[in-house]
């Protein structure tokens, strides 16, 4: 009988369900991560239980067998436990990997291995036994394989180090004599954005590595053309450079896993034999694959730590944002400091905190994204308890950090949320579900069921990490704050397309997107679009919900107007024309509320704007004026082979 | 001689014909060879995209398929354009499904087809990046002298779409003021929208936008503006007096496209620039 003592989830949830799915007594998934139900456990907590608080009563020995099930069945395996063997010993399983931040991993122990391996084997296994292994990632998968492969290069008495390439100094490059490089490929044959610095350095540096020796392990994938050329590059590279290729390239496709198990076991026994000279001892090989693969984990001893991620220090010159309500005083902080690379903005914040002043203010996070601790900095916005200072740091060194926009500011860096939350509630963009058809699990219980490219979609519609820091991306909020902002637009959007939605809920929705309040009072999408992928997301949400209601409500009112005359217009000609599209949307009240707002006088007199035939100015005098800049075209020519867009508009939107 | 496809964008042909005055012949200066499109169409202003992001797509891959056709980039003066073409180019460089589906569409209707090998440049990236800022140096001939505010926009501040420019703290503009022999002016929200898509349907917040913007660079001792967008660059100037009247800020100042800034600077339009600089230090906007 299985009885677990504790259970615990360590970082980066998928929240695939896999676990509540199989252990809903034991296993909740929120929004962030899975977490464990307070009612198993003697805490009386509900989160992750990273403090491995005990289970309560007899729930170890009730859900023990399903705590394994969901352990097994955790695609990322981040579900540990520890199992009491007949009431008796607690046995730690699968101790989790530590990685130490900044400093050199203690080297493990190598203890006793006599009668495992010949003399000769023992001797060249003596002296510097030092394995760097370089990772180019952008996902975390090739990071994810870099710590995997230090795991298993203890077993062959190598003392591994994992760097992270970005940050990697290059002119150290040959002093590793045993290399190993996962990297996977970006975009089109491109590089990893923390591998390209280091690429960029090799290639213009060009420095000899006569006496490395190295195997390359790829990811990619072959829907690319240019598949695993990373890889590939890193490969020629260190061949051209002089170094030594100990085992061939693997060439790993999406399923990266059982190409990568073959890779490190051939290549591994070969790189350790590499002696402390440098000099492949390949007729060891056999003895050193035996050694290697003995089984005995008792060959290792020690306080062992499988890999390091070792990056350099960086000086920064750090900006901060100071705010005093009391004084109702703003201004700069400017420091300068020496920090690890890897360490997050939130380490660096609570650094200065506890090291130079106290009373610095701001929301911290829990380590996995925190919605809520979100600050600008250099510009861009991201959360500071997941984002690394090497991430942001400007070319200068100089790291800026500010309140994010679209909240009143508390203090410092901190602002204030409770308005978004007012609005949040008020819009009740939680479910409210209408009744559908479901599936019966093992168990017998009834449970809804979602056509997996629903979910897929439903995933990629909102796929954000923070809706407070959607809502800061906008740059009309901080000018309207009637504008309920897209971080809440793009929440209902998701239950607008949620199969689960009542179509009452759904029209009450969309209604409450329908006015100035809503997706209409966003001024410009490309404001939110700049910021990386999740700006792109949410972008694409709120312009599809623009999509959704003009479809819905047959371009009625002024947004309606300026697209469809926007759309008549350049399908009439292949141009756009300003003088249609201003009457259209404007109306002669508009068009003359221009004379008095001095916007036509600007266009007629061209103040500052210069160029272009009088005659332009002159149609003032006969027609109310339109448009910006000069006075606009009253009719277009046609586009060349104009037939060819009219045919575009017809094959793919005929209503316009 | 360099030579490169020229897409106008919506108005430059339209209500800002200043841009196309200068764009020849500044490009004609710095030996750059501007190949004409006659049957390129208007981009959707991501306008027809909030009806059918389909059918913008289509307008701008055949745009980009026309250029292709010639074996050459393109080149535009217009952030929004720039931006549209490069969003574009990214959502069917990332799904290559709908990519394939859309090129058929395109190849059907029209006879021509979107491979993806035409880039697109704004023509502040392709002065730093391909043409050099010492030989745009080297062609000054009136150097500008004055406080200039360099604005970006938001369209073309984004990863991948402004060369080896930071999107978030760019410089490129402000190195090219400083080529022109001008002194470019910091301020905080030279890459803060100033509302173009909703001009004319949210009145209150874009004229909040742009006289944010303008007395923001006024403020910081700014005496011209120069707008990297041609459609930002009439709103911040036509619209001006009329953002000032409603937020009650400063929004007097002269604002021209970076084209014309450029072409005073090689010395074309000397009587323009001299209304110009008269404004500017004189009148002010």
């Amino acid at each position: 009988m299985t009885v677990v003592a504790k259970v615990w989830i360590e970082e980066d949830c998928i929240t695939c369900d896999a676990c509540q799915d199989i252990a809903p007594e034991v296993f909740e998934v929120t929004d962030e991560t899975s977490k464990i139900l307070a009612a198993v456990r003697t805490d009386g907590t509900f989160d992750r239980n990273t403090g491995k608080a005990p289970l309560a009563g007899e729930f170890g020995a009730e859900y023990g067998e399903l705590i394994l099930e969901a352990s097994e069945a955790c695609p990322v395996e981040i579900i540990k436990f520890e199992l009491v063997s007949d009431g008796a010993e607690v046995t730690a399983v699968e101790a989790p990997a530590e990685i130490a931040a900044d400093a050199v991993a203690p080297a493990a122990e190598v203890v006793a291995i006599a009668g495992s391996a010949s003399a000769e084997l023992l001797s060249m296994m003596e002296g510097d036994r030092s394995l760097a292994i370089l990772f180019g990632s952008q996902t975390g998968n090739a990071a994810g394989l870099a710590e995997k492969t230090a795991k298993l290069a203890a077993n062959y008495g190598l003392i591994p180090t994992v760097y992270d390439m970005d940050g990697f100094d290059a002119s150290t490059l040959a002093s590793h004599k045993r290399t190993l490089i996962i990297t996977s490929t970006w975009g089109e044959g491109e590089m990893p954005d923390n591998a390209e610095s280091l690429w960029q350095t090799v290639s213009s540096q060009s420095p000899s590595l006569s006496g490395v020796h190295f195997s390359v392990c790829a990811i990619g994938d072959t829907a690319y053309d240019e598949f695993c050329k990373a890889g590939v590059d890193w490969d020629e590279k260190y061949q051209s450079l002089g170094a030594n290729k100990a085992h061939d390239i693997q060439l790993c496709d999406v399923d990266y896993e059982p190409p990568w198990a073959i890779w490190v076991a051939e290549a591994l026994p070969k790189i350790a034999c590499v002696d402390s000279s440098g000099t492949l001892q390949i007729e060891l090989l056999d003895q050193m694959i035996a050694y290697g693969t003995s089984g005995d984990e008792e060959e290792v001893s020690g306080d062992f730590a499988p890999g390091t991620i070792d990056k350099a220090e960086l000086t920064v010159t750090l900006e901060l944002f100071r705010y005093c309500p009391t004084a109702a005083e703003s201004g700069w902080d400017t420091l300068v400091c020496s920090v690890p690379a890897n360490a997050s903005l939130q380490d660096l914040l609570s650094t200065v905190k506890n090291n130079v002043d106290g009373s610095l203010t701001f929301r911290t996070g829990d380590g996995t994204g925190s919605q809520t601790s979100g600050v600008r900095v250099n510009g861009r916005l991201v959360l500071a308890d997941i984002t690394a200072i090497s991430e942001v740091i400007g070319a200068d060194g100089r790291i800026k950090i500010e309140p994010i926009s679209g909240y009143p500011v508390i203090r410092d860096l901190m602002v204030d949320y409770s308005k978004f939350e007012e609005r949040r509630m008020k819009a009740k963009p939680w479910m409210s579900s209408s009744a559908r058809e479901g599936a019966y699990i093992i168990n017998g219980d009834a449970v809804g069921v979602m056509d997996s490219a629903d979910a897929v979609t439903l995933h990629s519609i909102s796929d954000v990490k923070s809706y407070h820091l959607v809502h800061s991306m906008s740059d009309t909020v901080a000018y309207d704050s009637n504008y309920e902002g897209p971080g809440l637009h793009l929440q209902r959007w998701n239950r607008i397309m949620d199969p689960r939605s009542s179509e009452k809920y759904k029209n009450s929705l969309i209604a409450s997107l329908n006015n100035a309040t809503g997706v209409w009072g966003e001024a410009d999408l490309a404001s939110i679009a700049r910021y990386g992928q999740e700006g792109k997301t949410a972008s694409n949400g709120l312009n599809n919900i623009r999509a959704y209601i003009l479809n819905q409500t047959k371009y009625r009112g002024p947004h309606g107007r300026l697209v469809k005359w926007y759309g008549r217009s350049v399908k009439w000609t292949g141009k756009l024309n300003e003088t249609t599209l201003y009457r259209q949307v404007l109306g002669p009240v508009g068009l003359i509320s221009n004379i008095f707002d001095g916007v036509s006088a600007r266009m007629v007199l061209g103040f500052t704007r210069t160029g272009g035939p009088p005659i332009r100015s002159l149609q003032a005098l006969i027609l109310p004026p339109a448009g910006i800049g000069k006075i606009p075209n009253m009719f277009n020519s046609k586009v060349k082979n104009h037939h060819q867009v009219v045919g575009l508009f017809n094959e793919i939107d005929q209503r316009f | 001689m360099p030579k490169i496809a020229y897409y106008p964008g919506n108005v430059a042909r339209a209500a800002s014909m200043e841009v196309e005055d200068c764009i020849q012949p500044l490009c004609k200066t710095l030996g750059i060879e501007l190949i004409e499109l006659p049957d390129a169409t208007s981009d959707g202003g991501n306008i027809i995209k909030q009806a059918s992001s389909k059918l913008q797509h289509a307008l701008v891959a055949r745009n980009l398929a026309l250029a292709e056709e010639k074996g050459l980039d393109i080149m535009t003066t217009c952030a929004t354009s720039h931006g549209i073409m490069k969003d574009t180019m990214q959502d069917l460089n990332s799904d290559p499904v709908y990519a394939a589906q859309l090129n058929n569409l395109i190849a059907r209707s029209t006879g021509v087809e979107y491979r993806g090998e035409a880039d697109s440049w704004h023509l502040l990236h392709y002065l730093v990046e391909e043409i050099g800022l010492d030989k745009v140096t080297d062609a000054v001939v009136n150097p500008i002298q004055l406080n200039v505010a360099p604005y970006y926009g938001p369209n073309m501040q984004r990863d991948g779409f402004c060369g080896n420019d930071d999107p978030f703290m760019p410089t490129y503009l402000e190195q090219l003021i400083i080529a022109l022999g001008g002194k470019p002016v910091s301020y905080d929200l030279k890459c803060q929208s100033v509302g173009s898509p909703s001009l004319l349907t949210l009145e209150k917040p874009v004229m909040s936008l742009i006289s944010s913007v303008i007395s923001d660079a006024k403020s910081n001792g700014a005496d011209l503006m120069v707008s990297a967008c041609t459609v930002s660059h009439a709103n911040l100037d036509s619209y001006q007096t009329k953002a000032g009247r409603k937020t009650g800020k400063n929004t007097s100042i002269p604002v021209v496209h970076l084209a014309e800034l450029i072409a005073f600077a090689f010395g074309h339009f000397p009587d323009r620039f001299a209304q110009l600089r008269t404004r500017a230090i004189l009148i002010g906007g």
